[in-house]
């Protein structure tokens, strides 16, 4: 029986701190701005559909510069933030992983073996399909939580990507 | 005992029909009930609405309950199951034909159940179960006991037939069973946090729904002549208020003692050569069996008065089980010794030595925030419905809160060993997780703004059934145990079920 069971030294064992995670495409930040852009318009309508339909109904006065000032500041503030966020979300293939890193405000790194997928899928929303972009999507028979969605990347590499995840998985069983 | 052939296509126990109809019974009468009083009312005081009259009325639910039994009839007609070698088959329905094929080895759990109604007539239910979604259950509702009980050992056996005689000389022993006595013990030594907060509840609607109606009765009249009459009055509300309370809570009790009951009645475990099987149950009586290759977490909980009586409570995670379905896999009322047996029969080579690692000090920081939270929200709240005498309420919250940091503190824990990770946690329960690391499908290390200048993070361990957390240790530690586990779990080959 080939069976051996040495010491490990922790400190030789291969490190995800030592990885260079590889940033997602930066089209994809478009694809964001074009989503936060829309939901602002709509924050702004709102504002002042609201002001519109309470002062006719109410004789009350209200401060149409204050709110606004109120939602753009909010709409700045979220627009610095996910900016930031979109340079945090990285990932990485190792020969038995796959890495991926995201979040500005709670910043995590996840990382699932590759013999605990049990599938993976390739998705393009038809804004992604328009900037060559795609979403890939791993699956494992854990909760939700462990499974990841890597949005935003090229869509060949997330193509190549598939595959040979797709090649490992079907080599296992 | 005579043996039954699975290997043609058979179908259940004629008793089934009186099962699928009193099933479909329940169901339909659950979804048309308020529409039925509604109509039915509306034709007996009118004599007809609609050109409906009673008469006709009655015709229609008698022509129903006949529909519904035709329908349980030809249900029982085209369910028809056969074992071949290495599957299950099952083929269903009426007019659109299912063929279900499950292959032995991906079957999960196989639950033997019987329900009020079919502990009357005298047969059970088998639930098989893979790992998949809800959808993929299989439930044969009618089968005899021996029947059940020979479709059960024949599914878990594997292909070969040739060890099929030493099966069934497979030495069974009834390795733990439970007293009434300490059943009551564990009722009563519960959280009753969650049953009194329940129970509050209810009492707050209840008086809510009443207080036009009590309004009505001038009481409030009654209570300011009370209240202008001396001050004995005082005193009275107090032991009023006294009462209240422990009324509510001795409902609490009644009501964690009676669900402990009902739902462990004659709890059994019995240890077969590989699994364990666990029995219990009073309306709805259940039987089931745990291999170990599937179980991906163990949760043992206790308390300070458990501790005392020597509970414990054992609770077999696997993946995709059900909510419901999970509660049943809780063994409680252990000893200690018990426990330590069954952990090491499911987990064979478990051991809990290792070097214990603690969270940073940070730890009791976000405890205490919470707590802040937490108190910043009940002063609101009371100052807003009681007034600002009700401030009084910091002198009993304070001291939880400091006794619920430093004790959150005390029991949380970190073991990693070789094979296993175990995670310990809790405020007014004890919990200990213990997962197998080959079992692990994700590591994912969590860290927000904040704790990034003061290099802590925390780690998330996903398994096929939940993910536990290891909460705030040092950066480097966190790293440590990441790429440590993940170590572990792409070096060696072996498969999560």
């Amino acid at each position: 029986m080939n069976f051996t069971n040495l010491q490990i030294d922790i400190e030789t064992l291969p490190k995800v701190e030592d990885l260079v995670l590889k940033p997602i495409s930066k089209s994809y930040f478009k694809i964001i701005m074009l989503n936060k852009l829309a939901v602002y318009a709509g924050l702004i309508g709102l504002v002042f559909g609201l002001k519109y339909i309470i002062e006719k109904k109410e004789e009350v006065q209200l401060n149409l510069y204050y709110m606004l000032s109120a939602v753009v500041v909010f709409c700045i503030f979220n627009f610095i933030v996910s900016l930031l966020a979109f340079k945090k979300r990285k990932y990485a293939m190792r020969e038995h992983d796959v890495v991926y890193a995201k979040g500005l405000i709670v910043h995590s790194i996840t990382t699932v073996p590759i013999s605990k997928i049990q599938h993976v899928e390739e998705s393009r929303s038809w804004l992604a399909r328009y900037f060559g972009l795609s979403t890939l999507k791993i699956f494992t028979a854990g909760e939700a939580g462990s499974d990841l969605s890597i949005k935003g990347l090229p869509q060949l590499e997330a193509k190549q990507i598939k595959e040979i995840i797709s090649d490992k998985v079907n080599a296992n069983n | 005992m005579q043996t039954t052939d699975f290997s043609q296509p058979i179908r259940q126990s004629a008793k089934g029909i009186i099962v699928i109809f009193a099933f479909n019974l329940l169901k339909f009468f659950k979804k048309f009930l308020v529409f039925f009083i509604a109509f039915g009312i509306q034709v007996i005081r009118k004599k007809s609405f609609g050109g409906v009259t009673p008469t006709m009325m009655y015709l229609g639910l008698i022509a129903i309950l006949v529909l519904l039994l035709i329908i349980a009839i030809l249900k029982y007609l085209n369910f028809k199951f056969h074992l071949s070698k290495d599957d299950f088959h099952l083929a269903t329905g009426i007019i659109n034909k299912d063929n279900t094929i499950i292959p032995k080895s991906k079957i999960q759990n196989v639950y033997i159940k019987q329900n009020f109604l079919q502990q009357l007539i005298n047969v059970v239910s088998v639930k098989i179960e893979t790992a998949g979604d809800k959808k993929s259950e299989i439930e044969i509702s009618a089968l005899d006991k021996p029947t059940a009980l020979l479709l059960k050992k024949k599914l878990f056996t594997k292909a070969t037939i040739e060890n099929e005689q030493n099966e069934y000389i497979d030495d069974t022993e009834v390795f733990f069973k439970v007293t009434p006595k300490r059943l009551l013990l564990e009722g009563l030594s519960q959280n009753h946090f969650k049953s009194f907060l329940l129970i509050f509840t209810f009492a707050f609607g209840l008086y809510n729904e009443f207080k036009d109606f009590l309004e009505a009765l001038e009481l409030e009249k009654h209570i300011d002549d009370f209240v202008k009459l001396d001050e004995h009055t005082i005193l009275n509300l107090i032991i009023t208020n006294a009462i209240i309370v422990v009324v509510v809570i001795l409902i609490s009790f009644l009501f964690s003692v009676v669900k402990t009951f009902i739902i462990n009645f004659n709890l059994e475990v019995v240890e077969h050569q590989k699994t364990i099987e666990i029995n219990k149950g009073l309306f709805n009586k259940v039987s089931l069996s745990l291999t170990p290759s599937r179980i991906q977490n163990l949760v043992i909980t206790t308390n300070r008065v458990k501790q005392y009586f020597n509970l414990h409570s054992l609770s077999v995670k696997q993946a995709m089980v059900n909510v419901k379905q999970q509660k049943n896999f809780k063994i409680v009322v252990l000893e200690k010794e018990q426990l330590n047996y069954l952990i090491n029969k499911l987990l064979i080579t478990y051991n809990s030595e290792g070097e214990l690692g603690k969270p940073r000090p940070y730890f009791k920081r976000i405890s205490a925030l919470e707590m802040l939270v937490f108190g910043v929200i009940i002063n609101s709240l009371s100052v807003f419905f009681f007034g600002i005498e009700m401030l009084w309420i910091n002198t009993i919250f304070i001291p939880f809160a400091i006794l619920y940091v430093y004790f959150a503190f005390k029991k949380a824990y970190y073991v990693i060993s070789d094979e296993f990770v175990t995670i310990g946690s809790g405020v007014i329960d004890t919990t200990t997780n213990i997962l197998e690391i080959h079992k692990i499908q994700a590591v994912k290390i969590k860290q927000t703004i904040f704790q990034n200048r003061r290099r802590i993070a925390s780690v998330v361990i996903s398994t096929a059934s939940k993910s536990v957390t290891i909460p705030y240790v040092s950066k480097s530690e966190a790293l440590a145990i990441y790429n440590f586990l993940l170590f572990k779990v792409e070096s060696q080959d072996k498969d999560w079920m």
